[in-house]
């Protein structure tokens, strides 16, 4: 009895589209830092804010530079932003989480409180505490941003872990006399990926659009650099006359947000043994 | 059977999946008079809850129901459930703790069926609820009303589920597995309850379980449920005492029993549940059944008249009993000496709340989990360790594992005291066996990985190739294919993760095995299987185990001594045979009396409290519920420990004479009976 037997589609995989679309994102910025069709910072009064054409295909902003330049030129900026602070804030908090989890009492008192002290900070200002002091740039961006999500990146690797401490194969592996670091690295991290995957993938978006805040505040990339939440800060003056100046980086930004949770999508499922089997039977 | 309250017949249920129609139930008939008990049993994944769904109309939109019949009282539940659900059809579930809510008090809960399904105005309703509650043998009713699920206990909160499931006055009562959950003592309680209510309100129930204890303790009649086929059913006697299906058969050989301790091996039945996409024509229990032959591939057919077999060959196979699986022809090691390998003295543990600050503060409680207990364990010994939940059996294994930090007492291991922060060769020398087989394995490793990072952490073998043998050795250790170290756990059915979990625990070559419920999340078939592995491995190896378990029936086929827990302390211990015989504890005489038994029918209730107070400080723990307080000595003064025979202590004022004195309720027989080797 085949009456609910479902149709087979062919549906390429998350891994395999969202990294193709990254794929492409990230070579097409890499190669406009070189190559552009424009020059992204020439002004050309005589085309300010035309609709996208042939000629223009994102159209032009304010100062008639080719916008569709700009993005190309620019998309490294916001790439290096939300990939570096992401990694940053996962190389610090996960570890950070990990060890919370596993020695309750003062450690964990001390690391979470830290934590806590860094959350009641609002990101901005933490932000700025941390570029005011010195000029302004696109390291110290990354580096900021970073900060400000390693206390998600803790408190979220902190809760998974402790979930799995309690687990049967854990107190397996403390019965054989195994220690914090074969424990945390065999038994609980490769449980623990799935939601810490998705959540980078969250944090890379959120900490591109963080970093444009910095840079519109003038504490980021200063114009006229192109990252793409600065052009999205400048378009915003035009949003009704001229929408194409927000929508082409912002449309870039969504784009890129899709493929980078697909990818994390992709991946959650390629490391669970289970899902891998119901894919392949 | 015209005026049957409810009635089935031809009841088929699939469920749209991935794969195709998952075909739950095939062509189930039941019939239940008025006032009828029926027991519907069967192991997990027969169909048994999805019966009770279809009966309630609940099975959701992914459900295909199909039935000739299927009514009750002559309203139509196929397609009109929904009228009488909740109140002419009342349903208990397993978990009481899941199905009330916390958010609302207990009157409000209670109340809800009357002012939904009969309209009662909120005040008469709350006075009725009360006076439900008060018929459930709840203490204090009306302060009950205005309390909140989690304050309190399991027991109660069952009771209340019975109370809100019988507020709108039904006529046919739905349990599913309504004790399961709970400890041995409190269900004993709740079977009397039910008792009292069928025969009190002249209530039709339907008691799913995979229990067949209780199905005899409650039910007139009984249907044995076989992957979603009624393989048998008939009156209870007539099923569970003169079983004719070859699946009861083996249910019942699998069965172990505490009136018959060290009954020989147990009759495992082999195999697993059939794919239910593709339906078997013939007998679906054909490939697992140890009497199959020919013409069973052909449609069964239901035998008898009132006792209902669907087997062909149940004339053949009626005097023929559910062979018992052969031991393995392994040399027995039988190390079994006089030394003690493991010595436990005062051991205590603690479990303080409230977090540092609170410590800090002075302001920090706790609970004393385990109170000063002192245990040895001989060389290949197996000691039982039995209680009610929260007694702090499992607290204790872990403390003779040094996995908890111990408050007092010392801990020697072959000779040697145990430091608290044990070294490797304790380690190496004392292992685990979980309960959960679902939790216990890693699910990112494979079944090699598991057993490989005990291998070499423990430095067993060196080198791929001695790795990978050892591997080998262990899979086969433990009867598994060696072709399943490429596995994952989710590929495993609960008994192969088990045996897994043994493996790992093996991997060191132990001599001192914690078994915490090694069985108890395991069906009756598996669980008969994984004994006899633990007891062959006893033999072969000369492992000693400390076997926790709150089933007497699994701690007395598979103990040689038994100690009986009671809030952290150890009340009773001694040979299994003498402490399940009188001279005993009052403790241990509740547990064996809550026991349901196939074959004893309907016993008198055991007498007991059912408020279960805070043990008091300084006299006997037991006091507050025991039955048979001497006085004011059991709360004030520390009973002592009596001698009742070579190594059978006693912690109780009684004098040991009276306490011989006590029934015999496992029946005088057992005694006599000679140990099978």
């Amino acid at each position: 009895m085949s009456v609910l037997a479902m149709p087979r589609l062919r549906v390429p995989s998350p891994l395999a589209l969202g990294g193709t679309l990254l794929a492409v994102i990230v070579a097409a910025t890499l190669v406009g830092i070189f190559v552009t069709p424009y020059d992204p910072t020439a002004f050309s009064v005589r085309v300010r804010l035309q609709p996208p054409s042939l000629l223009h295909p994102f159209g032009t902003d304010e100062f008639g530079r080719d916008v569709l330049s700009r993005v190309l030129a620019g998309g490294h900026l916001s790439l290096a932003t939300g990939f570096g602070a992401m990694l940053i804030s996962l190389f610090v908090g996960v570890p950070l989480g990990l060890i919370a989890a596993f020695h309750r009492g003062i450690v964990q008192e001390v690391i979470m409180r830290a934590v806590d002290l860094l959350i009641a900070l609002p990101p901005v200002l933490l932000g700025l505490l941390v570029l005011a002091v010195t000029p302004p740039g696109l390291g110290k961006t990354i580096a900021a941003v970073g900060l400000v999500y390693i206390p998600i990146l803790v408190r979220l690797t902190r809760a998974v872990a402790l979930g799995l401490l309690e687990e049967d194969f854990v107190q397996a592996a403390r019965a054989r006399g195994e220690g914090a670091i074969p424990i945390l690295w065999h038994e609980i991290l490769p449980n623990a990926w799935p939601p810490i995957i998705v959540e980078c993938g969250l944090r890379v978006t959120f900490a591109i659009l963080l970093g444009s805040a910095l840079s519109f505040l003038g504490l980021g990339p200063q114009p006229p650099a192109s990252e793409w939440g600065l052009m999205i800060a400048e378009g915003r003056d035009f949003l009704t006359q001229a929408p194409w100046v927000c929508l082409a980086p912002g449309l870039c930004l969504c784009v890129l947000l899709v493929s980078v949770n697909l990818v994390g999508e992709g991946l959650r499922e390629k490391l669970d043994p289970q899902l891998r089997g119901r894919a392949h039977g | 059977m015209v005026d049957a309250a409810l009635h089935v017949e031809g009841l088929s249920v699939a469920y749209a999946t991935r794969a195709g129609w998952l075909k739950a139930l095939d062509g189930v008939s039941l019939s239940i008079p008025p006032g009828g008990v029926l027991g519907l049993v069967g192991e997990s994944g027969s169909g048994k809850s999805t019966v009770v769904l279809a009966l309630l109309g609940l099975l959701g939109p992914s459900a295909r129901v199909d039935a000739q019949r299927l009514d009750f009282d002559g309203h139509d539940l196929l397609h009109n459930a929904a009228s009488i659900r909740g109140r002419r059809v009342g349903v208990v579930f397993q978990d009481a703790a899941a199905s009330l809510n916390p958010a609302l008090t207990i009157g409000t809960q209670v109340i809800e069926p009357m002012r939904t399904h009969l309209h009662t105005e909120r005040r008469a309703a709350w006075t009725r609820g009360t006076e439900l509650l008060d018929e459930m043998g709840i203490p204090r009713p009306a302060e009950v009303m205005h309390s909140y699920p989690h304050q309190l206990s399991g027991g109660m909160k069952q009771r209340v589920g019975i109370a809100t499931a019988l507020a709108s006055e039904p006529d046919l009562l739905l349990l599913d597995e309504p004790t399961t959950a709970l400890d041995v003592t409190i269900e004993a309680q709740i079977l009397s309850l039910l008792d009292e209510l069928r025969k009190r309100r002249n209530l039709a129930m339907l008691l799913v379980s995979h229990n067949l204890g209780i199905v005899d303790r409650l039910c007139d009649s009984v249907s044995v449920l076989y992957a979603g086929r009624l393989a048998e059913s008939g009156t209870t006697s007539a099923v569970l005492h003169h079983p004719r299906h070859p699946y009861t058969k083996g249910l019942l050989a699998a069965l172990p029993r505490p009136d018959r301790p060290h009954a020989g091996r147990l009759a495992p039945i082999p195999g697993g549940l059939p794919d239910l996409h593709t339906l078997d024509p013939g007998c679906n229990f054909r490939p697992r059944c140890a009497f199959a032959a020919e013409g069973c591939e052909q449609p069964q057919t239901s035998h008898g008249a009132d006792h209902t077999v669907s087997c062909h060959r149940v004339e053949e196979v009626a005097d023929l009993s559910w062979p018992i699986e052969a031991a393995p022809t392994a040399t027995v090691s039988t190390k079994r000496t006089a030394l003690p390998l493991l010595e436990a003295e005062t051991m205590s543990a603690r479990f303080d709340s409230g977090g540092w600050l609170a410590r800090l503060l002075g302001k920090a409680g706790g609970v004393l989990a385990v109170d000063r207990v002192s245990l040895s364990i001989r060389t290949g010994e197996v000691v039982g360790l039995v209680g009610e939940s929260g007694c702090g059996k499992s607290t204790l294994g872990r403390l003779l594992l040094r996995l908890l930090p111990a408050r007092t007492g010392t801990l020697r291991f072959g000779g040697g005291v145990v430091e608290a922060q044990a070294d490797r060769d304790f380690r190496r020398r004392a292992q685990v066996v979980f309960q959960n087989p679902d939790t216990s394995l890693n699910p990112r490793q494979t079944v090699s990985v598991i057993l490989q990072r005990a291998v070499q952490w423990f430095a067993m073998a060196h080198g791929t190739a001695a790795v990978a043998a050892e591997i080998d050795r262990l899979l086969d250790l433990v009867r598994l294919p060696r072709h399943y170290a490429s596995r994952y756990p989710h590929q495993l059915s609960g008994g192969e993760k088990q045996r897994v979990g043994i493996a790992r625990a093996l991997a060191s070559r132990p001599e001192f095995l914690v078994c915490d419920e090694a069985v108890s999340a395991l069906d009756v078939s598996v669980q008969a299987a994984i004994l006899n592995l633990l007891r062959d491995l006893r033999d072969e190896l000369g492992v000693a185990y400390l076997f926790i378990s709150h089933d007497i029936g699994v701690i007395a086929h598979i103990a040689d001594r038994v100690a009986v827990m009671y809030h952290g302390t150890i009340v009773e211990e001694g040979p299994v045979e003498d402490v399940l015989h009188p001279p005993y504890h009052p403790y241990t005489e509740l547990l064996l009396s809550s026991v349901p038994l196939i074959g004893k029918g309907r016993r008198p209730s055991p007498a007991q409290s059912t408020t279960a107070a805070k043990p008091v400080t300084g006299g006997c723990k037991f006091a507050a519920r025991c039955s048979r307080r001497v006085g004011q000595i059991c709360d004030s003064v520390t009973p002592p420990l009596q001698q009742a025979g070579p190594g059978h202590t006693i912690l109780c004022h009684i004098p040991l004479l009276e306490l011989a004195a006590m029934p015999h309720w496992l029946g005088q027989q057992a005694l006599s009976e000679e140990p099978t080797p």
